[in-house]
């Protein structure tokens, strides 16, 4: 009874709540996912970081925060993800391509290209504003700045290739940008220019920060405690009503009716 | 101790090839489990885990409960939100409910069965849930014709606005279960019972 009339008033408001993607048949993409942040092998990084990311249907919404990078400077951040990748962080072992323009030993440095085997290309920009595309990848007007920062955005568009990918726990977090001469600042140094932008010092776009995003065991955490009883054996019935009434916004007259029925057929 | 050397070893090969100063970055070694457990949809939470290797089974969907302390066997239907957010209850007595968020039951995680304690005067299935005692078993048939058998951990009450979300419905390094039902006094000012019991259980038999 409960269940049959919840449908019955849903189907009209469905469209309204797009905040629940479960409504359609098909299975939508939903559920949620976690990446811990922790130094990528080789670089000169002490710092920590966490990102969360929600998935309805191509729809992502992520916070990520981060501590311990180089102060005052941005840091690129983004998910990644490769169909052909290992869809793992990079290990020290990926660490061996041939020296970079200006670096003097190829083992010093570990650039976003050497780790695009393990965690494949950008998928989405971790932006603060604006576009979230792979083309805002380098955006370093648009990302978050200094050693502690911590942001979210619930607008982002994704693929339904990438939302699979991400709750198949076969995405990654990457933030960017090492300080590897430790002068406070993304110089061109030993390190020289970017492998992705000649423009920029490869001390801004060199990965810092990395984590395999998990997807949650339960995808989404119901909110509160569980409704099963009606109180029917303890006392008299009618526990679902005030649970009904306030999910639905049912009218006064339709919720006086419902209650009607469900006194009649409480029993001791 | 055999696996860690084992492990130790196979991380090491390759970063002898590339050149001897990988050998003191540590980060190295967490990239053996990685290599270790091919099914990387099933991670599993630390590669230390004792649990590691409990048992397991794919995903398939659960069709019937038997809980052969109570007495219990019912079907189960599956369950999903309400639009408030909370869990769908079935629509009577029985049968039970799998909330279809969770995992099913077998595979690594919570996999979450609800049902009612009473219903219009009759006892729901999960009636007698509350008197359930560790190592009693709850089985579950699947729709792929396995049957996976759970063995209870511990069975515990909570008020319902202190739900213990995160240890019924947080990840975990094994297959387990969670039974939930309502339990506590029944309060008439808002018509519904003040707790919720919950029954914690583990996979511990396939076939």
């Amino acid at each position: 009874m409960n269940r049959i009339t919840r449908a019955a008033i849903t189907v009209p408001v469905v469209g309204l709540t797009a905040l629940l993607a479960s409504a359609g048949p098909a299975a939508a993409a939903e559920g949620s996912a976690q990446a811990d942040l922790t130094p990528v092998p080789v670089n000169p990084v002490n710092a920590s970081g966490r990102g969360e990311v929600e998935i309805s249907g191509t729809t992502l919404s992520f916070s990520l925060a981060a501590q311990g990078l180089l102060a005052g400077a941005p840091h690129a951040a983004h998910i990644h993800f490769g169909e052909s990748a290992r869809n793992e962080c990079p290990t020290a072992s990926d660490n061996n391509a041939a020296p970079l323009p200006g670096e003097s030993d190829p083992h010093e440095h570990f650039t976003t290209t050497e780790g695009a085997p393990a965690y494949g290309e950008i998928v989405v920009s971790l932006t603060t504003t604006g576009d979230t595309s792979p083309s805002s990848g380098l955006a370093v007007d648009r990302f978050p700045v200094g050693d502690h920062f911590e942001y979210s955005r619930g607008d982002v568009q994704v693929s339904e290739e990438v939302a699979q990918a991400i709750l198949s726990g076969k995405a990654v977090v990457v933030i960017h940008g090492v300080d590897y001469d430790g002068d406070g600042t993304y110089s061109a140094g030993d390190r020289g220019v970017s492998d992705l932008d000649p423009s920029l010092p490869g001390e801004a776009t060199d990965p810092a920060l990395c984590g395999v995003l998990n997807a949650s065991q339960v995808s989404t955490q119901p909110v509160g405690a569980v409704a099963a009883g009606d109180g029917s054996s303890s006392a008299d019935g009618g526990s679902a009503l005030p649970y009904v009434l306030g999910g639905l916004g049912l009218t006064a007259a339709g919720g006086a009716a419902f209650a009607a029925r469900r006194s009649s057929r409480a029993t001791a | 101790m055999f696996a860690a050397a084992g492990m130790a070893a196979v991380v090491l090969l390759p970063q002898d090839i590339s050149g001897p100063v990988r050998l003191d970055v540590p980060v190295a070694v967490d990239a053996a489990p990685v290599t270790l457990t091919p099914d990387t949809s099933t991670r599993v939470p630390g590669p230390t885990s004792p649990a590691a290797h409990s048992p397991r089974l794919p995903a398939s969907d659960p069709v019937r409960v038997r809980i052969p302390a109570l007495g219990v066997t019912s079907r189960i239907m599956h369950l999903g939100l309400e639009r408030d957010g909370s869990m769908e209850v079935p629509p009577g007595a029985y049968p039970v409910g799998w909330y279809d968020r969770s995992p099913t039951p077998g595979q690594l995680g919570p996999a979450v069965l609800a049902g009612h304690v009473d219903w219009e005067g009759e006892p729901g299935a999960f009636y007698g849930l509350r008197e359930l005692r560790v190592a009693d078993i709850v089985v579950i048939d699947r729709a792929d014709g396995t049957v996976a058998t759970f063995r209870v951990d511990r069975v515990e009450e909570h008020p319902k606005d202190d739900f213990p979300t995160k240890d019924v419905y947080g990840d975990i390094d094994h297959a387990g279960l969670r039974l939930i039902t309502c339990g506590g006094a029944f309060d008439e000012d808002t018509g519904d019972y003040l707790d919720n019991v919950i029954v914690f259980a583990s996979l511990t038999a396939t076939g």
